[in-house]
């Protein structure tokens, strides 16, 4: 299980990116402060780990009251991840930038790409100091995987990590996986303009794997209860809509079939496809073209 | 859950149900096909142990295990699981024994403490790792703060260019170097240090090779002087902080190694860069002294080194510095003191040798200061020369002179004309004509009573500023004198071009005329002064003789020629109304302040006439 919604978008808010810049370095982590809750833990708890402290397990433990599908809302989005990177993996893609990688526990990007090509390379990148320490430890002694702590909010300098820079071939197709992170980017961050820079970094032939909480159908009060718990973590909610996701993809061509609810998105059994507005996210994976 | 299978073979059936009893349970990071060849496996081995003899518990905690290894965890997996194997385990493999319902209760209760014990550990393996990493996520964060704040610090407290020290760390080290509570008898020295004439670097090479001298000046210095501190004060300012002083050779021999190794050449870019520099040093006792003290000191004592050419330290000394503050005190008190009306005038008589005539009289200014009582010219004209204030306090006097004097009356003739000394910079300087003239005309004085005395070095200038000032003003009226005359340029071709009235001839020569007869020096400065006289008339000049103290003297003067004389026997500085008095009662003297008896003076007939005055020089123009 992998803490999904914590990734990328996080900490800092905007009146504390001046202080950051201001007072510490870019190099320098947030301090760790265990008493608020995680949004990376709160989706290990969804998923049924203990990679989480009492209050990730109380806030958690409040979304699910609000909306009660929350843990099958995580379960679906990893299954998403699963299926688009074994899509991928069968697309020839060999190289992943997962950002928003959150806790990485089971059924991680590189574990099943490199399940598929062992020659395959992933670079984990999450704003959480302590979801950034545990990627690491899992991650020791795995040459084709690594992590490294950045916001999503500044892709330009994700793209320029030297660690991202070293796994990664940026002359050869890179599949870029912003999977349940962007709805902790507000629209105030420009998350349209996030994914362009991310775009126009990538080489014809990669893709993009997206997902994020949606609000389509769902009822005002309950999505406002949800949003309340996300507001005592460091990133609150940002919910859309499948038309927003939609225009996500700008630029790249939408790999069939489309944006929609997760479970829906190239299901192993019909079966697993039912009810899948239940889940919460929508998704899809675009390739760029050329 | 599917029909009943009576056949062995049925294993996958009833692993596809147990699979479906799980889905949604929880995460499943495998395919459904993935996890249905698991759980055939599974119960394979389940089958086996229900038919076995005797009944093998440890398959149950075995599959337990390997559920929970593969991530089917969670409490709702672990129902479904008894629910589906108690259901249908026994009738879709068509198992067959006597006490198949006891055996199979009894492994279920093994899965079941199984499970329950893995997902324990799992879960006790999990907290461990997620505390672990916060612990380590907050030890890097704390590091990282760490290494910031030392880089901050480092910035905050060090010269980018040269990575010295900067001011505030040197501030900061000196403070604790002088804090009084590390004992008294400490002490401590500090060297001032500033490259000679640096900006010619920059200017002869740019900017960037000047800067890279900088940097190994800098980096030549803190090796020279190691151990103690060098800070970069700015610009090509160093200063070395040494701490334990035992006494001023220790700094003098820090100043000498500083030296040493700055005026070796250093080659930047092909460019054989030499500098040399200066250093202030100051050694004192701690308990004696305070950062900013010290470091005034030093700053002081580098100028001293400065003033004397560079290339070499000067050592504080404090009766100098002393003064030096005394002059920079009333300096900076000339404004006030002007504003405040501290300055008044005194005027000295210049009398005819011919008739005993007062002619005109020297405005002297003198400065009532609040503090150090009456003072003198001499006291304060050089320092407000240095510093230009020199410009508003001759302005000052001058107006002051011209009001005074319009006020004058004489019993008959012409009142006595005021002779004010200018200054080099107020002749210089744009707008002495008009000032002048202005001047002249509020107060209503006439042009010929005001005399301006000028050096000779005013005149030592290729300018054409001067000149043309002093034609305008001689063309007004005004007369013009040379004071000093003979001890300084006495390049006589100027007399040729300026409007000039008056020569007045320094004391010094008048001086000489009282020593013995057979003294060779004295019959040389006679034979001086009366070719000097010669020469003056031969210009249609008049001579003022200054410093007469003597009868002998003014007779000897008179004897030569000379036409007027000023000096203490001839009557001493007084305020104007003294001035104003005599003017008023011929018989009283206005040397009745003078140490020598007047010279006669019951003949003397107050006629300015009586100076000869050159006819072709425009000063005497209307005279």
């Amino acid at each position: 299980m992998r803490g999904r919604i914590p990734a990328g978008a996080v900490t800092p808010r905007i009146a504390c990116e001046g202080v950051r810049a201001l007072q510490r370095p870019d190099w320098a982590p947030e301090t760790i402060d265990v008493e608020r809750p995680s949004v990376a833990r709160m989706y290990d708890y969804y998923l049924g780990g203990s990679h989480n402290f009492a209050a990730d397990r109380a806030a958690a433990r409040a979304m699910v009251a609000a909306v009660p599908e929350a843990p099958l809302m995580a379960q679906a989005n990893r299954a998403f991840l699963r299926r688009a990177v074994q899509f991928l993996t069968a697309a020839g893609v060999r190289q992943f930038l997962d950002i928003g990688s959150g806790i990485p526990t089971v059924g991680n990007v590189h574990e099943i790409a490199q399940r598929h090509a062992p020659d395959s390379r992933v670079v984990y990148v999450d704003v959480d100091p302590v979801a950034v320490a545990h990627s690491r430890e899992i991650l020791a002694g795995n040459d084709g995987a690594t992590v490294v702590q950045e916001d999503l909010r500044h892709p330009e300098r994700i793209l320029a990590h030297p660690d991202v820079r070293a796994l990664l071939d940026f002359s050869q197709p890179v599949a870029v996986l912003v999977v349940a992170v962007l709805h902790f980017v507000a629209d105030d961050d420009r998350p349209a303009e996030v994914l362009r820079t991310l775009r126009a970094a990538l080489a014809p032939g990669s893709y993009l794997v997206l997902s994020q909480a949606s609000d389509d159908g769902r009822d005002e009060a309950q999505r406002a209860e949800a949003e309340e718990v996300y507001k005592r973590t460091d990133n609150p909610l940002w919910v859309r809509s499948r038309a927003e996701l939609t225009a996500f993809f700008d630029g790249f061509e939408l790999v069939e079939p489309g944006v929609l609810w997760v479970p829906q998105w190239r299901p192993e059994t019909p079966e697993s496809a039912e009810d899948a507005e239940r889940a919460v996210f929508q998704g899809g994976v675009g390739r760029l073209g050329g | 859950m599917g029909e009943p299978a009576n056949a062995p073979s049925c294993v996958g059936a009833f692993a596809r149900a147990w699979a479906k009893a799980l889905s949604g349970t929880s995460y499943l990071p495998m395919t459904h096909a993935q996890l249905e060849t698991l759980l055939q496996r599974l119960t394979d081995l389940l089958a086996e142990a229900l038919r076995a003899e005797p009944l093998d518990l440890r398959v149950g905690h075995r599959v337990a295990d390997e559920l929970v290894a593969a991530h089917i965890a969670s409490a709702e997996a672990l129902g479904r699981t008894v629910e589906v194997i108690q259901l249908r385990l026994i009738r879709d493999l068509d198992l067959v024994a006597d006490d198949i319902e006891d055996r199979m209760a009894r492994l279920l209760a093994t899965v079941a403490t199984g499970y329950a014990r893995a997902l324990r550990d799992r879960t006790l393996d999990e907290q461990e790792s997620i505390r672990r990493a916060a612990l380590t996520a907050r030890a890097e964060a704390e590091q990282a703060l760490r290494a910031s704040e030392a880089r901050f610090r480092h910035q905050a407290t060090h010269d980018p260019l040269t990575d010295l020290p900067n001011r505030t760390l040197f501030a900061e080290r000196l403070a604790a170097a002088v804090d009084a509570s590390t004992g008294s008898s400490r002490r401590v020295g500090l060297c001032f240090l500033d490259l000679d004439r640096f900006k010619r670097v920059n200017d002869s090479y740019g900017h960037q090779i000047g800067d890279r001298a900088l940097v190994a000046a800098a980096r030549r210095l803190r090796r020279a002087v190691e151990p103690h501190l060098v800070a970069r004060l700015g610009g090509d300012a160093f200063v070395v902080l040494v701490e334990r002083s035992t006494g001023t050779g220790d700094v003098l021999a820090v100043a000498e190694a500083a030296l040493a190794t700055l005026s070796e050449p250093v080659v930047v870019d092909g460019h054989d860069v030499t500098v040399t520099a200066s250093v202030g040093i100051v050694e004192r006792r701690v308990a004696d002294t305070s950062p900013d003290d010290l470091l005034r000191a030093a700053g002081s004592t580098l100028q001293w080194a400065k003033t004397a050419g560079g290339a070499r330290w000067a050592l504080y000394d404090a009766e100098r510095d002393g003064q030096e503050r005394a002059r920079q005190a009333l300096s900076a008190a000339i404004p006030v003191g002007l504003e405040r009306g501290e300055f008044y005038l005194d005027y000295q008589p210049l009398t005819s040798l011919h008739d005993g005539s007062l002619l005109g009289v020297e405005a002297l200014v003198r400065w009532r200061h609040p503090q150090l009582g009456v003072l003198r010219p001499d006291s304060f004209i050089g320092l407000a020369e240095e510093t230009g204030l020199i410009v508003p306090l001759g302005g000052w006097v001058l107006a002051e002179a011209c009001r005074e004097a319009v006020g004058w009356t004489a019993a008959a003739g012409e009142p006595p004309y005021v002779s004010v000394n200018l200054a080099v910079r107020q002749v210089r300087r744009p707008g002495l004509v008009q000032e002048v003239r202005a001047l002249l005309r509020r107060t209503g004085l006439p042009p010929n009573r005001l005399q301006l005395e000028i050096t000779e070095s005013t005149m030592m200038t290729t300018a054409e500023e001067p000149v043309r000032a002093l034609r305008a003003l001689a063309d007004l009226g005004v007369r013009i004198a040379i004071d000093d005359f003979g001890t300084g340029y006495s390049n006589l071709a100027y007399l040729r071009d300026l409007p000039v009235t008056d020569l007045k001839v320094a004391g010094e020569f008048v001086r000489g005329l009282r020593a013995p007869d057979d003294d060779p020096g004295s019959r040389t400065g006679e034979r001086i002064l009366a070719s000097l006289v010669s020469l003056a008339h031969a210009l249609d000049l008049s001579v003022t003789a200054e410093g007469v103290e003597t009868a002998e003297q003014a007779d000897w003067l008179r004897a030569i020629g000379c036409d007027a004389g000023q000096g203490w026997h001839l009557g001493r500085p007084a305020p104007a109304d003294q001035v104003l008095a005599y003017l008023a009662s011929p018989q009283s003297g206005l040397n009745q302040s003078g140490p020598d008896g007047m010279p006669s003076h019951e003949d003397r007939r107050r006629k300015p006439g009586n100076v000869p005055t050159s006819g072709g020089s425009p000063a005497s123009a209307g005279s």
